[in-house]
């Protein structure tokens, strides 16, 4: 009986440690991309040196999309205490249902963040309830790449930075190459894929350009019944019907950017990597610029910055000290470490100026292109049905862009009608 | 007393595994479609909203117009196909063995490897299939890109990969035919062809009923191929009522109304299916 008693009080004893240890713990997932992980572990190893709050370090699992893996785990209440890599647009619906931290009610963010963000930026991630739910951290801003050998071989004097100089460019570029009737050679390649996700890419790119950063949506209502989402159409329309893009539906695994096939796409800066491991030749230099605008479009050229940000989720026990831990991961030190490892951009203002970026700027060129960038970016309206409204625009999209059933008009005001059905239920 | 709790207890694995995985899902599932619910947030009753809205709702009807084309092309192709093949598997040829694996081989292949695979092949500019079409002079077939054709080429990738268990069907329906039937017709001087329609498709045809339940079945749920192939393009073509309802619960997060369309197509489906059980058992009498 006696070793039973001493069983059961070990039993005790080695749970109620681990109940400790576990409330010291915070759970961190990050994107399952190598550099992340990288950073990560990098970033995880050093904290855990130094401070009692412990932090354990897990890639966000695999599923189809990060989206629904965070959704399951919302669901089954096994959401960790951080998550690094929330797309902007999700984070309306899980703060309206009431899963995440409000930040700014803990002690310090407010400062912090109004140190690390511009205005517009703060604005943006405003929730509707006057709330603020996500760290803004990293951002993609979308260019135009374009191969530079192939700039010369073509004969382009100048980037076709305007829509009529691209179309001159599809004109001089479009060729049968192996003489088959067919054109295997574009100025250009995007996805024609009818998944709203694949408009973030294409048309939203375009349009903020178009309208200096306009906005989808506006006081609950749809805002982009104007010249500029019309022209973006037109303008894409004519890029198909010219075929000075083809309507392929490339698998992950066909690149044709890489073949040299085509010479520009629209792109962020991960590509700079990815054009390194996978380049055919040596001589394969790439660059980046703003993508295209109408015709008169004066001042600088803004673009989708594709923001990724952190939360805090309310099943966190000590969100203080989870705070703690993110404002140490994108201070100064932890950004710089961010873009090294990840050759990601961190959100914050000045980035391009700031001393402490500059020497690795100065070493990486093409980096400081998007830097320079990140001053003119803008990213996703706060809406819970964002994600529908894009769905809305991508089935107009294909309709009008791809396959030419509609005007742009026509195609615009539909896409207007059916957002603000979907918003006023 | 023992022996009176004997049988339930041996039955309550099944009935606990029947209320936690189909009673219980599909009850709430009932309760559901009176609601909107986005899984996060708390469940909010809206009467018969989603069913007025299902009923008004243009892309449904058409997802459901999309998958019985489909069914139309992929129904009789695979029968057709299935059947030839296991004639053909059914007569005295060499390397049978070989045959009967190969045809199967598709069917336990991984339906993404082999839809990710396809689409390669089904490439507008690339795809070895416009490649062939163009080195013998013809013009290139926009596979999936053509709103008019993409159906069609998800049903003849579809019954690529399935015809394999068919053939396997077919020849033990063909294997049960007895051999003195044909040796009886053969004296009588009947041709191939009138033995095959007067002797094995009629005796086949509980084995046809089968196949075309299995095959109505399986193309009513109808997914992977257009989620990964196409996303429901061109304009909607192939937009298949199961990716759709998928689109409604899993990317708009509409649970309420999710249910509500998969109630009334499961119910399609048993309608479709008891009209067949019908149809052939009167060509049976």
């Amino acid at each position: 009986m006696k070793h039973i008693y001493i069983l059961f009080l070990v039993l005790f004893i080695g749970c109620n440690s681990s109940k400790d240890e576990k409330d010291n713990t915070l759970l961190f997932w990050s994107s399952n991309n190598r550099g992340e992980i990288e950073f990560t572990e990098y970033f995880v190893g050093q904290w855990n040196k130094k401070k009692e709050t412990k932090v354990r370090f897990q890639p966000i699992p695999e599923g189809q999309s990060s989206e629904e893996v965070i959704l399951a785990s919302v669901v089954g209440k096994t959401t960790p205490d951080i998550y690094a890599n929330m797309w902007q647009g999700s984070v309306e619906m899980y703060a309206k249902a009431g899963v995440l931290v409000p930040l700014d009610t803990l002690e310090g963010f407010t400062e912090f963040i109004k140190a690390r963000c511009t205005k517009k930026v703060l604005k943006e991630i405003t929730s509707s309830d006057g709330h603020i739910y996500q760290v803004p951290w990293k951002i993609n801003p979308i260019m135009t790449i374009y191969n530079k050998r192939l700039m010369s071989d073509f004969g382009l004097s100048k980037l076709p930075s305007t829509y009529d100089e691209y179309f001159k460019a599809g004109e001089k570029i479009k060729a049968d190459k192996n003489n088959d009737g067919y054109v295997d050679q574009w100025v250009g390649y995007t996805a024609v894929k009818v998944i709203w996700y694949e408009r973030l890419m294409n048309f939203y790119p375009l349009y903020i350009a178009a309208s200096d950063g306009g906005a989808l949506i506006k006081d609950n209502k749809a805002a982009f019944n104007n010249e500029h989402a019309i022209g973006v159409f037109r303008f894409l329309q004519k890029l198909y019907q010219k075929e000075y893009y083809s309507k392929e539906r490339l698998t992950a695994g066909q690149d044709r950017f890489i073949t040299e096939d085509i010479f520009t796409k629209w792109i962020g800066p991960w590509e700079i990597r990815h054009v390194d491991k996978f380049k055919q030749r040596d001589d394969f230099e790439i660059a980046f610029y703003p993508v295209q605008v109408p015709k008169g479009h004066k001042g600088p050229v803004y673009t989708y910055s594709d923001p990724k940000n952190i939360v805090v989720f309310n099943t966190c026990k000590q969100p203080q000290k989870a705070w703690n831990f993110i404002k140490t991961l994108i201070d100064k030190e932890g950004d710089k470490k961010l873009l090294e490892i990840t050759t990601q951009l961190p959100n914050r203002k000045n980035l391009e100026m700031d001393s402490i970026f500059k020497e690795y700027f100065e070493s990486h060129p093409k980096m400081k292109t998007f830097a320079k960038q990140a001053n003119y970016l803008k990213g996703v309206d706060n809406s819970e049905v964002i994600v529908e409204v894009f769905d809305i625009i991508s089935q107009e999209y294909e309709a009008c862009v791809v396959y030419n059933k509609k005007t742009p008009e026509k195609a615009i005001e539909d896409a207007e009608k059916a957002v603000n059905n979907l918003l006023k239920n | 007393m023992k022996k009176k709790w004997l049988p339930y207890l041996l039955v309550s694995p099944y009935i606990i595994h029947f209320i936690v995985f189909v009673a219980f899902p599909v009850l709430f599932s009932l309760v559901l479609t009176f609601h909107e619910w986005n899984i996060i947030s708390p469940m909010k009753f809206k009467g018969f909203s989603n069913y007025i809205k299902m009923f008004n709702d243009r892309m449904f009807w058409k997802s459901i117009t999309n998958t019985f084309m489909f069914l139309i092309i992929h129904i009789p192709l695979q029968i057709v196909v299935s059947l030839a093949l296991a004639e053909f598997l059914n007569q005295n040829i060499k390397l049978k063995g070989f045959f009967r694996a190969a045809f199967f081989l598709p069917v336990i292949v991984s339906g993404v490897v082999v839809t990710i695979l396809w689409q390669q092949l089904f490439g507008f500019d690339s795809g070895l299939f416009n490649r062939m079409l163009v080195s013998v002079g013809l013009s290139k077939v926009g596979w999936l890109t053509d709103p008019n054709i993409a159906m069609g080429s998800i049903a003849i990738m579809a019954t690529w990969k399935n015809v394999g268990l068919y053939v396997i069907l077919f020849l033990v329906g063909l294997q049960t035919v007895p051999t003195h039937y044909y040796e009886a017709a053969s004296i009588e001087g009947a041709s191939h062809w009138q033995k095959f329609r007067k002797i094995t498709l009629p005796m086949i045809n509980p084995t046809i009923f089968m196949v075309v339940i299995l095959s109505t079945i399986g193309g009513f749920s109808l997914f992977i191929e257009p989620y990964i192939m196409t996303g429901g393009g061109p304009l909607s073509s192939t937009m298949s009522s199961v990716l759709y309802i998928y689109k409604q619960a899993f990317q708009y997060f509409h649970m309420g109304y999710s249910v509500t369309l998969g109630f009334f197509f499961a119910m399609l489906i048993l309608g479709v299916v008891v009209i067949q059980k019908k149809y052939i058992e009167q060509g049976d009498d």
